[in-house]
């Protein structure tokens, strides 16, 4: 195999695990719910920058302290999202929850565009770097495969995917509060019969979500370098599409899914050219509905017992 | 208790909502519409003042604003005051050509803008139907000019003009045999993408590589990985410096340091801000550097009394653009397109960019393209310029 198209591979699968990240927060709100969250991809917007602003306070209170700021930074990132998230649960879905499908969907298009502006206006109009001091000792420090190099940060981006794809998967099919999650995304009212508290486990698929978002946040900004307050956007509809090709609401199928998204761009430029990304990708995403319409793995996390 | 903490939420989020819609209004270029429509003369500024592309747009209307301001002050024009109403197209072309309805709607006789290619080329057919004059700023694609309509400007270079100073840099001063060529898709950077790979082969070289990418996507690994593999000793980006200088870190992170050659859409600080230690072997072309000009420093006083920031690369093109077209209106002594185009066509005009004449397309008849590079975190022309 040729160094250009091993390096290919690994930049498609990393691309894929971070897709994937995102990916999942889509899958589990519509798992449960049934909708689809569309202010995810702000919400990863907002992990990323309150991780970096974080960042900045901590190292004026206390100094450079490289793992310990960052590893603060993105707990207060997942908090701050997952505050976020459970803000956007309250807004725009409760009170909807009962309404019309379209309802949710285009107060979550609302939420959406609000967040965006909202950073816009009073956080950054222009694009912001990520401090590269914290991001340095990941991006720089190399193992070596064969004639090619992968970074720590990308090690640790697929390394951080496959654990919470598990962690997922863990907490939905063998534990208490994954046994409510299944009831309440089978039928709301027998769940709440039978003494699950609904409103709770659906403000917990939010917020758990909207952590994870946060970290894939924290994670795209320090593999691109950059924060931007429309990234959410474009990665958003990825990972949506991804959710999709695996099977939406099924949580090893999203993953699957991102990383074939991530693979087939990564292979498209190099056979193609990036301009022809879009083309395969969403060219892909109807060949594999048209033969699977419920995604490669199918199924919505209630269905799998 | 719960429904109190939900409206409590909502009040919470619509004040601060507020508030911020209440100082954006006070500090940058309003649309503030005057009742007693008839007294004024309007002149519409146009251009990205939200999205990507927001800041550098927002500072091209801000320089603008700050002229009409100053004919303002010595009482307008015509005896009239001037009112100006700046409208956002996001930099969207679909957004613009809506822009462009309202403003003449409004009733405006010119209009300053738009900002990007992609939005300027759309909207100047809708102000030729309504004999408005069109100066922008900001554009640089060729077809705006080449349309053939009478009243459409530009202030600034062409991207074939910039391109040939870019391929000339590349295969007469360089003397590289092998380029790869990006580009974010869009009118203006896919325009100059292929202008530069055109002027390159003609001068006998080759383009290795000539991609497009889509405007937001921010992980260039693939594309990075196809340039190391395919031996090319320079990268063209065509695009603004929100994808540029992502591209340029990344670039560097995978060891590739080939030079790294923008054209007038990373000519910003926030480009140098971005790629930050990794701005070795950057090279970008723009029009001659007027910032550090003698004539443009009362200008920038006022811009930044005005609007507490720096002035942006585009903000002397705004004010030029401004200052020319009102001391056309003044000439003609009326707002009449054709009568201010002739105006316009028929005479030099002194500006911060010095004197400044347009050719019968509505383009400078000179354009000063020279290639800067950075050092010591600033942009600064490159010298000996080639």
């Amino acid at each position: 195999m040729s160094s250009t198209l091993t390096e290919i591979l690994i930049g498609g699968i990393s691309r894929g695990a971070m897709y994937a990240l995102v990916a999942l927060g889509y899958t589990m709100v519509y798992g449960v719910l049934g909708m689809i969250n569309f202010a995810h991809g702000e919400i990863f917007m907002i992990g990323m920058f309150s991780c970096v602003y974080a960042i900045g306070i901590f190292s004026v209170a206390w100094g450079n302290q490289v793992l310990l700021n960052l590893t603060l930074g993105i707990a207060v990132a997942m908090i701050f999202s997952a505050a976020y998230g459970y803000a956007n649960e309250r807004i725009a879905y409760r009170r909807l929850r009962k309404a019309h499908v379209l309802a949710p969907l285009t107060s979550a298009i609302g939420i959406s565009t609000f967040l965006q502006y909202f950073i816009f206006l009073t956080v950054s109009r222009d694009s912001v770097n990520f401090p590269r001091f914290y991001s340095d000792f990941l991006t720089n420090n190399h193992i070596h495969l064969g004639p090619v190099q992968v970074t720590y940060l990308q090690l640790m981006i697929l390394g951080l995917t496959l654990v919470i794809m598990a962690g997922l998967f863990y907490l939905i099919h063998f534990t208490r509060i994954g046994i409510a999650l299944r009831a309440t995304a089978q039928d709301q009212l027998m769940a709440s019969l039978v003494g699950i508290p609904v409103n709770r486990i659906i403000a917990f698929t939010f917020i758990l979500g909207s952590a994870l978002a946060a970290i894939a946040g924290v994670m795209f900004s320090m593999y691109n370098n950059v924060l931007v307050f429309d990234a959410g956007y474009r990665v958003g509809l990825k990972a949506f599409t991804a959710a999709i090709l695996g099977g939406i609401g099924n949580v090893p199928g999203a993953v699957l899914g991102a990383m074939i998204i991530g693979l087939t761009e990564a292979l498209t430029t190099l056979q193609f050219g990036s301009e022809w990304n879009d083309v395969t990708t969403f060219g892909m995403l109807m060949l594999v509905l048209l033969v699977r319409p419920r995604g490669i793995l199918g199924e919505r996390v209630a269905d799998k017992v | 208790m719960r429904k109190l903490s939900l409206y409590l939420s909502l009040a919470i989020v619509l004040i601060v909502g507020a508030a911020m819609v209440g100082c954006q209004k006070s500090g940058d270029a309003g649309t503030a519409i005057s009742p007693k429509a008839s007294d004024t003369i309007k002149i519409g500024l146009a251009g990205a003042q939200t999205g990507s592309d927001g800041e550098i747009g927002l500072s091209m209307l801000n320089g603008s604003q700050v002229a009409i301001d100053e004919w303002n002050a010595k009482g307008g024009v015509l005896g009239k005051k001037i009112e100006s109403i700046a409208l956002d197209d996001e930099a969207s072309g679909q957004k613009a050509v809506t822009v462009a309805q309202s403003l003449i709607d409004a009733g405006v006789v010119a209009v300053i803008g738009h900002f990007n290619s992609g939005c300027t080329i759309p909207a100047s057919r809708l102000y030729n139907d309504a004999k408005i004059v069109e100066i922008s700023p900001g554009s640089t694609n060729p077809q705006y000019t080449e349309q053939g309509f009478p009243d459409a400007f530009r202030i600034c270079g062409r991207d074939d003009q910039q391109g040939a100073v870019i391929a000339s840099f590349l295969r007469d001063v360089r003397k590289f045999d092998k380029i790869a060529i990006l580009d974010d898709k869009t009118t203006y950077g896919e325009g100059l993408a292929t202008v530069v790979k055109n002027a390159f082969e003609a001068k006998g070289g080759t383009v290795v590589m000539f991609q497009g990418i889509e405007k937001n996507d921010l992980d260039f690994r693939a594309n990075i990985s196809v340039i190391q593999g395919s031996g090319a000793q320079a990268l063209v980006w065509g695009g603004m410096y929100n994808g540029g200088g992502p591209l340029c870190v990344q670039m560097r992170q995978a060891g590739l340091t080939i030079p790294f050659v923008s054209d007038d859409g990373c000519q910003d600080q926030a480009f140098v801000n971005m790629v930050g230690g990794n701005a070795e072997n950057v090279f970008v072309s723009f029009g001659k550097d007027y910032n550090s000009t003698p004539a443009a420093q009362a200008f920038i006083q006022k811009y930044k009394d005005t609007y507490h920031r720096d002035v942006g690369s585009y903000s002397v093109y705004g004010y030029d653009a401004a200052q020319v077209l009102l001391t056309a209106i003044d000439k003609a002594q009326s707002t009449d397109a054709d009568k201010v185009a002739a105006v316009l066509k028929g005479q030099p005009f002194d500006t911060i960019q010095g004197q400044i004449e347009f050719d019968s397309k509505g383009d400078l008849k000179v354009a000063d393209y020279v290639i800067w590079t950075v050092k010591d975190n600033k942009l600064q022309e490159l010298s000996p310029t080639p």
